[in-house]
């Protein structure tokens, strides 16, 4: 298995992406107070994400929970229509609606494997319905569901296929839920928390098994997340969202060994670590902010340890801290142009001596 | 009235039994094999039975008169010669004879032939009307809550004025109004359809919205499948059994309408024009109307009346049982009293404690004299508040019981964090939760003893020792809350939904003005007390529960995954927090969670279970560096780190076993990269290891084999307190 793949395709990189995401914007509009006083409200779940997965590598998504990291899958999966920004499937901009044609090659895997099968079906249901919508197996469906249950390592296939959803361990329906999205043959897999509902022990199986698919079907595989030990684990390159917005991206080593966004840095001190010597005192606290009325300039400002005046105000850019690491930060705005922004005030910390504080 | 003969000729027979509908061999519905059912079932297959054969088998024409029989001529009593008045004559129906078994009526008609076309016509109307009736909800329901939007307050508004329309009075003003109407079965069973489908509508339309949302719903949609597939396919056999039930429940209130409007006179006499058919409505009519209970004749009106009561009685019975198929609590409330009482245990005295079996009531211990020995594995100072040995809970009785818990030692020491972990359903909440006895039937303790060490922190409930499996209500409401508290794993939802936070502190403090100062422990601002639940965030929630189980200052906290449904960053403050708290309070601390890497850090000895059993027990820092238990070894390498190097790691094989079926010897050992022989036989128990603090329940570690050098690392110094200040971690594998 390889893994730890040091270096992510960068703009420079001639490759084209499979799928990619422009300045993706969603909002959802929610009901507020009852009765009479009813009035919609309108939740920015996602804004302005861009986003692109490239063959043979795993991309993680990760942020907490409301962070809009499901909206960014539904969206590239097509399932939900962006407010903005657009979806390219191999550079050229998807057709609109959910063609068959693109459910073919895009498919998305689902967080909960107890609610993603139909517990009135039969494996096979679950795998045959795709085969035939699809075309994919001319005669033989019993072979190819065979072959499928054998890609996801369920064996012997023809006692899984014949069982019901109930009669399944959690790993061996998110196996069969994975065999579900690969049955078409697809080139791009979005997984959205696949591990998260299954008990620890069983978690590594369903990884190595996405690794395993990345490199020998040269898979594009979004790997959607909350725990950034298992992105470290598993992807190529990690993307960190925070409130609807992507805060920083980076091959998953750098960023994590070197995190350059204030709140991946949180992030990585709160996360359970054995190996840590004592436990993290956390430079910040508090908790997301709400999507109704997001903060203004930089959405992490009510929570971050190093927040300045401009942080208030203006969207930090997002800047390129190393070759193939960006995070949006005025820190790691130099100064001067910091200053010219913030119309007076003067920056009292770089990012320099931001990254020497860390521990 | 005229006695002619007419057939049952042209009304088609009846197809299959509503029996056949419910019993499809599928796992859609596998109702419960309840006595209740199959009595349902058997009274429903006799009445289709007959009225599918009632035809062949009636021995007369329902219409057709006994000649020969008739007693025609009966003098009323005072009238005829002799008496002044003018002789008048009354027909006497012939009670049950060979001839006719359940007599005759007054016109001298066969009873049981009556009888059995009367089935036929009240069962056809019945099942006609469920049928109209559940394809228009079905129609209705699913498309309105599967399209959503537009179309849905469309078919909705339809749905909520048919609702309006009140089916019964409707029929009879009809029936009465056009005589036609009320004859033509078809016409009735129409009406009733058409006035009932809107209740299984709404009910068809609530669910289809919430399956549309559902997973497989949307991976369907996302595969490529067609609408109308997953409407036909992925939906609609989900909803068979509420879509069951109604059919039953329509059949059983189109039944009753049918036969309410006959016996009011207006479904149509079977002898006039356009003549109605014999149903038991009708029977009843025209029994009541000639004096036949007054003139003792039960074998004319006592039978119909009874099939009303038997079928609905049958169809009833068939509902609970889709109806606890619905609703699994219900069936497994029914099942464990049963089981229950056959396995000898009453259950009456135990409502909101877990039961004990075998063992006589004691009251309060004296302060206690002689302690037992500890278990050798402890070395803490700290003192011992509750000790548990030896433990076994069961769900169920006799031959089905599950052992959840077996054999099971802990120690819960005053000011400590005790790590329980292990994978889902290895029986860790079920160990704490029986060891307060806060479990529900039917978890039964089997065996143990649990003890806790009262010493108040404040107030006046007793000190000393009182034993937990023999305790009262009375004794265990004393000290739950007060003394040993829990956050349950459930309790993002635990939470009263209606009143207020403070509403709540309210009734746990009982009027101590603490509220505010409470909620401030936890980190949350006392302006939260005016909040609702709704209001807060999960990890709002989970605090105001652990500032409600710290309120009264208890001396053990039990947590059950307190933080398992929260980010990473709100885990570790209300992580910090609870150890503030701790170093505050003192409270002994069970924390529960299958998060291993979390424990390390937390706890200062960690106790491994695996399928109910402890398998590994040692303090956290020994446990990390240095597990001698292949499972704790393999879970260990179940996170991968935040930093180093990358490697590929495999974690343990397999998944974790069901407690039905479990292997022999060591559970483990089917996942087990170290299993020998003897793994495969015997069960290995947990015994102290040669010349250490830490217990482990492993073959390996009796001389049996070289114990390899994975297993074999040198134990940490013992810091005696549990955490030691660093700690270097040792190469990997
Ligand atoms: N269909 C919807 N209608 C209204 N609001 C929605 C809808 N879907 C998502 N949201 C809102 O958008 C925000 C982002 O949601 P999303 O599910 O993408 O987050 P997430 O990062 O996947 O979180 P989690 O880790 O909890 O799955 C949340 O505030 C959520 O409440
Ligand atoms: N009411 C019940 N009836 C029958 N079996 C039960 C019942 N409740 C729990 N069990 C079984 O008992 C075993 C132990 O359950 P328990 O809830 O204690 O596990 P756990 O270790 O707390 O798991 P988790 O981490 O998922 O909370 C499980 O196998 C479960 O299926
Ligand atoms: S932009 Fe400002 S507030 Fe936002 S993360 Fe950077 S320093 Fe903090
Ligand atoms: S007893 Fe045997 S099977 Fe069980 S953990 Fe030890 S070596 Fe493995
Ligand atoms: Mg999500
Ligand atoms: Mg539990």
């Amino acid at each position: 298995m390889k893994l730890g793949a040091a270096q992510t395709p960068t703009a420079s990189t001639p490759v084209i992406p499979v799928l990619e995401g422009r300045e993706l914007t969603k909002s959802f509009w929610v009901k507020q107070g009852r009765g009479l006083l009813a009035g919609k409200a309108r939740v920015h779940a996602v804004e302005s994400v861009s986003i692109r997965l490239d063959p043979g590598r795993v991309t993680a998504l990760v942020g907490e929970s409301g962070a809009g990291k499901t909206t960014v899958g539904r969206l590239l999966a097509k399932i939900i229509k962006p407010d903005g920004g657009e979806v390219l499937l191999d550079g050229r901009p998807a057709p609109p609606g959910r063609p068959r044609a693109y459910a073919a090659q895009v498919q998305m895997v689902f967080q909960d494997p107890f609610a993603s099968l139909n517990p009135v079906h039969r494996v096979r249901h679950h795998l045959v319905r795709p085969l035939q919508i699809h075309h994919m197996a001319s005669g033989d469906l019993e072979a190819a569901v065979d072959e499928l249950l054998r890609r996801v390592a369920l064996k012997p296939p023809a006692h899984f296929a014949a069982k019901f959803p109930h009669e399944l361990s959690g790993g061996q329906r998110q196996r069969v839920a994975i065999a579900r999205g690969l049955a078409v043959r697809p080139r791009v897999l979005i997984a959205d928390e696949p591990v998260s509902m299954l008990d620890v022990s069983i978690r590594l199986g369903v990884l190595n098994l996405l690794a395993d698919l990345r490199d020998r079907e040269n898979l594009a595989i979004l790997y959607v997340t909350h725990d950034i030990a298992s992105a470290r684990y598993l992807a190529d390159t990690i993307m960190v969202m925070y409130a609807g917005q992507l805060v920083e991206a980076a091959p998953s080593v750098s960023l994590t060994d070197r995190p350059a966004h204030p709140y991946t840095q949180l992030l990585l001190a709160a996360a359970p670590d054995p190996d840590r010597a004592e436990r993290p005192a956390l430079a910040a606290h508090g908790a997301p902010p709400s999507l109704l009325a997001p903060p203004s300039g930089c959405r992490f400002h009510p929570r971050c340890p190093y927040v300045m005046e401009i942080c208030k105000r203006q969207v930090p850019p997002s800047v390129a801290v190393a070759s193939d690491h960006s995070a949006a930060c005025w820190l790691h705005v130099d100064p001067n142009e910091r200053r010219v922004n913030e119309t007076g005030l003067p920056a009292t910390t770089t990012a320099r001596d931001l990254l020497d504080q860390r521990n | 009235m005229t006695i002619n003969s007419t057939s049952l000729a042209g009304i088609p027979p009846v197809a299959g039994p509503t029996a056949e509908l419910v019993l499809r061999p599928t796992r859609v519905l596998r109702l419960p094999r309840s006595p209740k059912v199959i009595a349902g079932l058997v009274i429903l297959g006799v009445f289709g039975v007959l009225a599918i054969i009632g035809r062949w088998i009636a021995p007369y024409s329902p219409n057709a008169t006994d000649q020969q029989n008739w007693v025609r001529h009966v003098l009323v009593p005072g009238t005829g010669a002799g008496t002044g008045f003018p002789a008048s004559y009354y027909p006497l129906p012939l009670p049950p004879s060979a001839a006719h078994w359940l007599g005759t009526t007054v016109f001298a008609q066969d009873v049981s032939s009556q009888l059995l076309a009367a089935t036929q016509a009240t069962m056809f109307v019945g099942l006609l009307a469920a049928a109209i009736a559940t394809v228009l909800s079905v129609l209705f329901g699913v498309t309105a809550g599967y399209l959503g939007g537009g179309t849905d307050e469309g078919l909705s508004l339809v749905a909520n004025v048919f609702l309006a329309i009140p089916g019964l009075p409707l029929l009879i003003v009809l029936a009465d109004y056009m005589p036609s109407a009320g004859s033509s079965v078809l016409l009735v069973a129409a009406i009733i359809a058409v006035t009932t489908w809107a209740y299984t509508s709404r009910t068809l339309r609530a669910q289809t919205l919430s399956l549309r949302n559902r997973d497989f719903v949307e991976a369907a949609r996302v595969s490529g499948e067609s609408r109308v597939r997953i409407i036909l396919v992925e939906v609609l056999p989900n909803l068979i059994p509420i879509v069951a039930a109604s059919f039953l429940f329509t059949a059983l209130s189109a039944m009753g309408a049918y036969v309410a409007i006959a016996f009011l006179g207006l479904a149509g006499s079977p002898t006039s024009s356009p003549p109605g058919l014999w149903n038991w409505g009708e029977m009843l009519r025209e029994g009541f109307a000639n004096n036949a209970v007054r003139g003792g004749w039960w074998w004319w009106w006592a039978p119909p009346g009874i099939c009303i009561a038997l079928l609905g009685t049958g169809l009833a019975l068939l509902n609970f049982g889709i109806d606890e198929f619905i609703n699994p609590r219900l069936r497994a409330a029914g099942l464990s009293r049963r089981t229950a009482k056959k396995a000898g245990i009453s259950l009456r005295s135990t409502l909101g404690m877990t039961p004990v079996a075998h063992r006589r009531a004691v009251a309060i211990m004296p302060q206690v004299t002689a302690m037992r020995p500890e278990p050798s594995s402890v070395r803490n100072a700290a003192e011992p508040v509750l000790t548990i040995r030896g433990l076994s809970v069961d769900y169920g009785y006799g031959d089905q019981a599950v052992h959840a818990v077996v054999d099971c030692d802990l120690v819960l020491r005053r000011g400590k964090v005790l790590g329980l972990a292990g994978e889902s359903g290895s029986g860790k909440t079920t160990l704490a939760l029986a060891a307060i006895r806060l479990l529900r039937a039917p978890a039964v303790i089997t065996g143990g003893e649990v003890l806790f060490h009262s010493k108040p922190i404040s107030g006046e409930e007793p000190a000393g020792t009182i034993d937990m499996l023999s305790a009262t209500e009375e004794q265990l409401r004393a000290i739950r809350w007060s003394e040993i508290a829990v956050v349950l794993q459930s309790s993002l939802n635990a939470l009263n939904p209606v009143i207020t936070i403070g509403a709540q502190f309210d009734d746990l403090l009982r009027g101590l003005a603490r509220a505010g100062e409470v909620l401030g422990m936890v980190g949350m601002n006392a302006e939260r007390l005016r909040s609702h639940a709704h209001e807060l965030s999960g990890g709002m929630r989970q605090r105001a529960m652990i500032a409600m189980a710290i309120a009264l200052e208890p001396q053990v906290m039990i947590l059950d995954e307190p933080t398992t449904a929260l980010d990473v960053v709100t885990q570790r403050e209300i992580l910090e927090e609870l150890i503030g708290l701790r170093d505050r309070i003192g409270f002994a601390t069970l924390f529960i969670t299958h998060d291993l890497s979390l424990l390390v850090e937390l706890a200062d000895e960690i106790a491994v279970m695996y399928a109910g059993r402890l398998m590994e027990r040692a303090p956290a820092t020994s446990l990390f560096h240095a597990p001698r238990l292949p499972y704790t070894y393999g879970l260990l390498h179940c996170f991968p780190p935040l930093h180093g190097a990358r490697l590929a790691m495999e974690g343990l094989k397999g998944s974790p076993p069901d407690l039905r079926d479990l292997p022999s010897g060591c559970a483990f050992h089917p996942r087990c990269a170290w299993a020998m022989p003897r793994c495969h036989q015997d069960v290995p128990t947990l015994a102290p290891l040669d010349g250490s603090a830490r217990e482990v329940a492993c073959w390996l570690h009796r001389g049996e084999a070289n114990v390899p050098a994975e297993l074999a690392r040198p134990d940490p110094l013992p810091s005696g307190s549990g955490r030691s200040g660093s700690i270097a971690r040792v190469g990997e594998p």
